[in-house]
């Protein structure tokens, strides 16, 4: 009795798991995207453009999953062999999963590609494969507090100002706030990216077109000179020197009149800062002209994937032109990765911005080769070395040179 | 238990004395079963696997499904962290001589203070014991991020730590504790003059990637603020382990120091000290553990900076295995922990038996 009972269920449960089998196989294609979460308005908005997608395509279900560390999910992900269909990529961050192999090549799958910012397209290409359509992007400018300019009597920053413009402001612009606490002329936190935009500005770079390590050229030399030499005359220091955690914070507490920061400061200027009264230029010119950074994300197609018609349909409707749209008119400060949406963020953040776009024409990609978070470190902490006088300026190249040629040599 | 069991055996004559230790041994089994299932699928098993991989060149990215996932490197990894010169070398001692300082600094404050705490708190003649043992023992059940984030409101430059101590002494300039790389024993030898151009040849000397002047560098201000944040945060656990040893001694060897004309502090060094000795052993080698293995205060404050004087061993594990994509140099780099630990943990055992004897 015992037994025929167990049977019985046994026969229940496998039927049913045989019914919903069948019901699975006749079901709709699930993709899922994952990334992280930047904010609820944008996630809000990036689920309505998914529930659109749903809509045009019926069959295809896409479930969007956030996580608050994502390349570090990704990473065991991608470890365990079962990942997501779609997901972001940091630039910084492709080399290494493409070394890995858990990317899939773009090819022909994008919709319009000559559209696509040609920077932000070398950015997603290595070895002269292109990989990922960019989501969006932000690009670094100058950002100037209105009022301490005027109450300094100074000329708001304008996209002519050279270096020497930048340091005359910067010294001009130091002192002490009412409450007795020192206030920079101009934020320089200790980190690679903010001081290349001054390499390529000097007519530096990292690597030759052979790709040797060029740390060690003048131009660094004056590159360096000049970010570092900011901070040991007193007119510049890291957001820490003015008690605050990052660049925009100390730009909006009013403790630095200026601050090179990119799109996302729009936002924390207007949520958490709303009083303060500011404006946006281009970087400086150097003694080679104009160049800045740009930060994006794509959206990566995953190398082992059963659905690859579905995921690229699902990046090309998030990213293609009509995407892009919708990334102007939902965007919160990063901008649309395609020229044809330019004007519509210009539209919707104003005139004064318009610096951000710009900086897409003369913007250099971050990113590195594999293993270089090694040669990041190293610069970084001799940075903050130098701003603090234990080294010298050329030290920090040394160092940092070294480093990479020993990365390259692995 | 045994002796619950032997009960109900006597309540059953019938079962042979073989039968009953069988019964016995399968009962155990059962009882161990769960918790040593889940000690091998989430600790051996792991510890296994991450010795297995220590001998490759893994990412940790690419799929371990993949056709060749990895190479065999052999030793390579643990050379490079050991002996061939590089960055990766200079790391791993930086992070050693970091973490040490860390040992040095946390261990024995957290265990004197703890027990110091556990004296008073353990009086009879003090009044609303609870509301002090429930204070004292608040941080540790804290979270840690949160306390990390407080300590950084606390001891920015323009915080709460320097305005007080401002306040009370007008000439203090402020320090800015988070992002402060110079070393305390630099700052000390400083203050007599010394520093690395007149110190001698001995200075500049190099040992395993870094200068003797390095090496000597003690903890940096910053490391020496997540070292305090980390004993304030600790005591409260030691303390509690303390207290129940403290509850245990009986009275009347105390009763009988009484009679004997012992004073407090006799009673307290003769008496009280050493037989918490077990418990001593006890607490200094979970602090031993749990401060090699700082992270996440560092994670939250720090990462590492400034100038690597808070890069920990265990941080250097997260960021070669996450950040630098080697997760087989990341795996090497946490053996080499475990080793260390270990090490520390025998040698330590030996120093207190030895003691125990005298």
């Amino acid at each position: 009795m015992g037994k025929s009972r167990f049977l019985m269920v046994a026969l229940a449960i496998i039927m049913l798991l045989a019914l919903s089998g069948v019901v699975a196989a006749q079901d709709d294609v699930t993709i899922r995207l994952a990334g992280w979460s930047s904010s609820e308005a944008e996630d809000n908005a990036l689920r309505a453009a998914v529930d659109q997608f749903m809509e045009a395509n019926p069959g295809i279900n896409v479930e969007i999953i956030f996580s608050p560390d994502h390349p570090t999910t990704m990473q065991t992900a991608f470890a365990s062999g079962d990942y997501p269909e779609v997901f972001y990529i940091d630039s910084s961050k492709l080399p290494d999963w493409v070394a890995a192999g858990v990317v899939a090549e773009a090819g022909d799958n994008i919709v319009d590609q000559d559209d696509i910012y040609p920077s932000l397209q070398e950015v997603f290409t290595i070895d002269g494969t292109f990989y990922c359509p960019p989501k969006d992007f932000s690009t670094m400018t100058l950002q100037y507090n209105i009022d301490m300019f005027d109450a300094a009597g100074v000329d708001y920053p304008t996209a002519d100002w050279t270096w020497d413009d930048l340091r005359t402001a910067a010294e001009a612009l130091t002192g002490t706030n009412d409450a007795g606490d020192p206030v920079l002329g101009l934020v320089t936190p200790a980190e690679l990216p903010r001081w290349l935009p001054f390499l390529y500005q000097a007519g530096g770079a990292i690597f030759d077109a052979d790709g040797n390590v060029t740390m060690d050229s003048p131009e660094a030399q004056e590159a360096i000179d000049f970010y570092a030499g900011l901070v040991n005359d007193g007119f510049a220091g890291a957001p820490s020197a003015v008690d605050s955690g990052w660049g925009g914070e100390a730009f909006g507490n009013g403790r630095v009149a200026m601050a090179m920061e990119g799109n996302w400061v729009i936002n924390a200027l207007n949520e958490q800062w709303p009083d303060i009264n500011w404006g946006v230029a281009p970087l400086p010119q150097g003694p080679a002209g104009q160049a800045t950074m740009a930060f994006t994300v794509c959206y990566g197609v995953a190398a082992d994937n059963a659905h690859p018609d579905e995921s690229w349909a699902l990046v090309n409707f998030l990213t293609g032109p009509e995407g892009a749209l919708m990334v102007a008119e939902t965007s919160f400060g990063v901008m649309p990765a395609r020229a044809s949406a330019a004007d519509a963020w210009i539209e919707r953040f104003g005139e004064d911005m318009s610096a951000f776009v710009e900086g897409a024409d003369y913007a250099h990609p971050w990113v590195l080769p594999v293993g270089f978070q090694d040669f990041i470190d190293a610069f970084n902490d001799s940075l903050q070395q130098a701003f603090t006088g234990q080294l010298l300026p050329e030290d920090v190249l040394t160092t940092s040179a070294d480093v990479a040629n020993e990365i390259l040599a692995r | 238990m045994a002796e619950m069991t032997s009960a109900t055996s006597v309540q059953r004559p019938v079962t042979t004395m073989q039968s009953k230790k069988r019964s016995e041994m399968l009962a155990g089994y059962g009882f161990v079963a769960p918790a040593a299932l889940i000690f091998l699928v989430f600790l051996v098993i792991p510890i296994l696997f991450s010795a297995y991989i220590s001998l490759t060149n893994w990412n940790g990215i690419t799929p371990l499904t993949s056709e060749q996932p990895y190479e065999y490197v052999g030793f390579d990894n643990y050379a490079q962290l050991l002996f061939r010169e590089g960055t990766r070398q200079t790391d791993f001692f930086k992070s050693l001589k970091n973490t040490v300082y860390y040992v040095l600094g946390v261990v024995p404050t957290q265990t004197i203070l703890a027990l110091l705490l556990a004296v008073v708190v353990n009086q009879r003649w003090l009044k609303a014991k609870g509301f002090f043992r429930t204070a004292f023992y608040f941080p540790s059940i804290t979270s840690s991020v949160v306390i990390s984030l407080i300590f950084m409101w606390m001891f920015t430059r323009g915080g709460l730590v320097n305005r007080a101590v401002g306040a009370l002494f007008p000439d203090y300039a402020f320090i800015n504790w988070l992002d402060d790389p110079t070393g305390v024993v630099h700052s000390i030898l400083g203050l007599f003059g010394v520093n690395l151009r007149n110190a001698g040849d001995w200075a500049t000397a190099q040992f395993a990637g870094m200068r003797v002047w390095e090496w000597i560098s003690g903890p940096s201000v910053t490391m020496l603020t997540i070292m305090i944040l980390n004993t304030w945060t600790t005591i409260g656990t030691m303390m509690v382990i303390y207290l129940a040893a403290l509850q245990n001694i009986p009275t009347h060897v105390y009763e009988a120091a009484y009679v004997d004309g012992a004073n407090a502090w006799q009673t307290f060094r003769k008496i009280t000290v050493p037989l918490l000795r077990p418990t001593t052993f006890f607490v200094v080698t979970l602090g031993l553990i749990g401060t090699f293995q700082v992270f996440d205060q560092i994670f939250v404050i720090s990462s590492g900076g400034p100038a690597k004087t808070t890069l920990t061993i265990a941080y250097l594990v997260y960021s070669n295995g996450f950040k630098n994509s080697a997760m087989g140099l990341a795996a090497a780099t946490a053996i080499l922990l475990f080793i260390i630990i270990f090490a520390f943990s025998i040698l330590q055992r030996r120093i207190v038996s030895e003691r125990a004897d005298v």
